[in-house]
């Protein structure tokens, strides 16, 4: 089944990107309040960065153009400035009683969520689409 | 496989072979048989994928659509390896009715 394969390898690639999109979002979410990470720093928000792949095919092999996939080129931290809360009796609090937050902004988190999830769909209506018109050829068969 | 692999034989295929026969044409030693053993291999490798992709699935390492992708994918290749059977087998008993 060579023709639609190549739609459905970027289609599926499409859900994985989504999935990381996902991942990352509630990872920024969880997050949203932790003031120490590995290095002892508050936690930086987190963002994907996706990159287009042709995908291995038939037609990439001869050189032509055929779908194109994508992948997570990267996962890169936000370098924005870390939110600060007076809080004195914290025990990550600096001299100054001020406690290090994570540049997490709840919303936005939603609504990169939200938008990941919708793109995550409209992969899977693609493959769903794609699978309906192989089984549709297959019934030319029968007759 | 690999696609430098398959670009090689790709570009080594003459056009028009020595003979002169029609390159689309049947070969002589490539039957109906062979090509239907290649498609019924094709439904073993994509069942085994879709095994792969299964037990990925359930021991933490693979996605839950990768699995559902290579099932779709395994379930399709089989019903077109029906169907070709069931044409073959229409088109021999339609032989085996004619009358002599």
């Amino acid at each position: 089944m060579p023709t639609l394969n190549a739609a459905l390898d970027a289609s599926a690639s499409g859900l994985a990107a989504e999935r990381m999109r996902i991942e990352v979002a509630v990872s920024n979410l969880a997050n949203a309040e932790s003031t120490r990470g590995a290095d002892g720093r508050p936690y930086r928000r987190r963002d994907v960065v996706l990159a287009s792949q042709p995908v291995e095919s038939f037609d990439s092999a001869l050189g032509r153009t055929g779908a194109v996939g994508v992948r997570v080129a990267s996962i890169v931290e936000d370098q924005a400035p870390e939110r600060r809360r007076y809080e004195p009796s914290h025990p990550d609090a600096d001299k100054d009683g001020y406690v290090g937050l994570p540049n997490v902004d709840p919303a936005e988190e939603m609504v990169d969520m939200v938008s990941a999830a919708r793109a995550y769909q409209a992969n899977l209506t693609a493959i769903s689409l794609i699978r309906d018109l192989i089984q549709r050829a297959l019934e030319l068969g029968r007759g | 496989m690999s696609v430098e692999r398959l670009v090689g034989s790709v570009q080594t295929v003459p056009i028009l072979p020595a003979s002169g026969r029609d390159p689309l044409g049947p070969s002589p030693a490539a039957g109906f048989a062979e090509s239907l053993g290649r498609l019924v291999g094709s439904v073993e490798a994509t069942n085994q994928q879709a095994n792969r992709a299964v037990a990925g699935m359930v021991d933490g390492t693979g996605d839950v659509h990768d699995a559902m992708i290579a099932l779709q994918r395994a379930d399709l290749t089989l019903q077109l390896t029906v169907q070709v059977r069931n044409k073959l087998v229409q088109a021999y008993q339609e032989i085996m009715r004619m009358p002599v």
